[in-house]
């Protein structure tokens, strides 16, 4: 599966983006009046797409939660962003996290995952650039850069 | 004209009542009844034709509207909104992005569909002016039907979606022109000599109004570039009116004029507001346009043309499909693709009643007026039914003349 997107304009009406995904090609056309259509078809061609109609608000919403901005599952081959070679990505704090509770001094993060936190998102609070005397806490999500081959061991050391 | 809307407001007392009244009437049930329209799957236009037509002098039953004049600028309105708002979306670009294979295929359709207007225009041997106008009631899809057509039936992302909105680019290019060529054959042009001075003022008028759009979007887009939406309504629409009425003062049409005015405001940096506001307005002011046009239609005049609607009906459906098919091997796509593309641009609409009304009011065979009246309703009505059931002339495409069907997921537009 291709990670492309393609674009068309869709004169008069809008522009059309189409992802190729596993059970078919997902289209999304955005209308000029704001109006979002998804699109997924059928893989063998044989039966009309199914298709969603949102309206502005709830496509920002849904688009948001697609790129994780609410619930990040902590998957080990996830990629948030890369910027040369440079990874920054969070990870959110769960109950059965071995860093919940404990400081970033005392999980000696830098030495142990070789992955620096740069803030801290508690609630509608951010931390940023939180000392080395702060504790971690259940439900925080944790915004770390690193090198992308040692975001599996912070996860493992921090999140679990 | 004496009691347009100016006299409306002029009007005194029992006379503004009655007139408001017939007007709301007239609107409402228009209204409703493309409303009811709307559950079976039918596009606006021919049910508010068929309400002014309904509603009008010709037939039994209640006259809100003695005639077409007495909706005056308000249905004038309607054709300059309509065509600003076909100049404000149109885009070069759009057409020039589509490369070779969507100008193939735009141009294959126009050659067949203009010269079966043609043919029809000259079966009928009602005139040469009449012919050339035929050309182009015969020749156009109606976008507006198209485009809603392809959002109703969820066909957004089928691969051929893209090269039917081109061709019917393509069409709105090719109206662009047509339209301006056709205002000096319209106009009372008297010998060679006047009609060469009325060709040279409408083409400096063009050249003008092109060099606007392509050099004035920084200060046009200062003119009217304000936060409030209030008041970007107010000056864009006023642009468009004062542009309409310049080209029709200098000989050109206001349909050109307008169209030109939508250009000229695309280009600036409102243009995304100003689509967005003018969305309204022109639904409403388009809707009197068709009734206005509806009441002009008397339903007897309808069965003297009957036989000439059929043929152009016919000949239309089979020129679409033709047409179709061309477009759908140029891309390479299958027997599903060629029937929804043929079947989606047979639809015409409102290009056709603005050609009937401007040859009407320019003096050509008053038969024009009926002929589009049937041939729109009948193609508005009959198009968006047969685009819903394309699957059943897929299957019947020969198969020779269709490459398989490309694998899904595959396109080239």
């Amino acid at each position: 599966m291709s990670d492309q997107i393609r674009e068309q304009e869709l004169p008069g009406i809008g522009r059309r983006y189409t992802a190729q995904a596993d059970g078919g090609e997902v289209s999304v056309v955005i209308h000029h009046t704001g109006r979002r259509d998804i699109y997924l078809s059928d893989p063998a061609g044989r039966r009309p797409p199914a298709v969603a109609t949102l309206s502005d608000g709830q496509a920002r919403r849904l688009g948001a939660v697609l790129a994780g901005a609410y619930f990040q599952p902590t998957l080990t081959s996830h990629i948030e962003a890369v910027v040369g070679g440079l990874l920054i990505d969070w990870v959110p704090l769960g109950p059965d996290s071995p860093g919940a509770g404990r400081s970033i001094a005392d999980l000696q993060v830098r030495r142990q995952t070789r992955m620096t936190i740069v803030a801290i998102l508690r609630g509608d609070d951010a931390i940023v650039v939180p000392e080395p005397t702060e504790v971690l806490a259940v439900g925080d999500r944790v915004v770390i850069v690193g090198r992308p081959e040692d975001l599996d061991g912070f996860v493992r050391h921090v999140a679990g | 004209m004496s009691s347009g809307p100016v006299g409306l407001l002029a009007a005194t007392g029992g006379e503004t009542g009655k007139e408001l009244v017939a007007l709301g009437a007239a609107l409402l049930i228009a209204g409703l009844l493309a409303r009811a329209g709307r559950r079976v799957g039918l596009p606006t236009i021919p049910l508010f034709m068929a309400a002014g037509v309904l509603t009008g002098p010709f037939t039994p039953g209640p006259v809100l509207i003695k005639e077409p004049a007495d909706l005056g600028l308000l249905t004038t309105l309607g054709l300059i909104l309509l065509l600003f708002h076909l100049g404000l979306e149109f885009s070069l670009d759009d057409l020039l992005a589509g490369g070779r294979r969507l100008l193939l295929a735009g141009a294959a359709y126009l050659i067949i569909n203009l010269s079966a207007g043609v043919a029809i225009g000259t079966g009928l041997g009602w005139g040469g002016r009449e012919t050339l106008v035929i050309a182009g009631i015969v020749g156009i899809s109606s976008s507006a039907i198209v485009t809603k057509l392809l959002v109703e039936l969820r066909r957004l992302a089928n691969p051929e979606t893209g090269l039917l909105l081109g061709i019917v680019v393509v069409e709105d290019v090719f109206l662009a022109i047509y339209l301006a060529l056709l205002q000096p054959v319209l106009g009372e042009a008297e010998g060679v000599g006047e009609a060469v001075t009325s060709v040279a003022r409408g083409m400096v008028f063009l050249v003008l109004m092109v060099a606007l759009a392509r050099w004035g979007r920084g200060p046009v887009g200062r003119l009217l570039g304000t936060g409030d939406d209030e008041l970007l309504t107010v000056c864009f629409v006023g642009v468009a009116i004062l542009i309409a009425g310049v080209a029709a003062n200098v000989g050109v049409s206001d349909a050109i004029g307008a169209f030109l005015a939508g250009q000229v405001v695309a280009g600036t940096s409102v243009a995304h507001r100003v689509q967005r506001l003018v969305l309204p307005l022109r639904d409403l002011f388009a809707a009197m346009f068709f009734f206005a046009f509806g009441l002009s239609v008397d339903p007897g005049a309808l069965t003297s043309v009957a036989g000439p609607v059929v043929a152009a009906v016919t000949v239309t459906a089979l020129g679409c499909i033709v047409a179709g098919v061309i477009a759908a091997r140029i891309q390479g796509l299958g027997a599903d693709a060629a029937a929804n593309i043929g079947l989606t641009v047979v639809a015409r609409g409102e290009f056709s009643l603005i050609l009937a009304s401007l040859a009407v009011a320019a003096g050509l065979d008053g038969r024009l007026g009926p002929f589009t009246a049937g041939y729109v309703l009948v193609l508005a009505i009959a198009g968006p039914l047969a685009a819903s059931r394309s699957h059943l002339l897929a299957s019947r495409l020969p198969s020779r003349l269709l490459p398989t069907p490309a694998l899904p997921g595959k396109e080239g537009l």
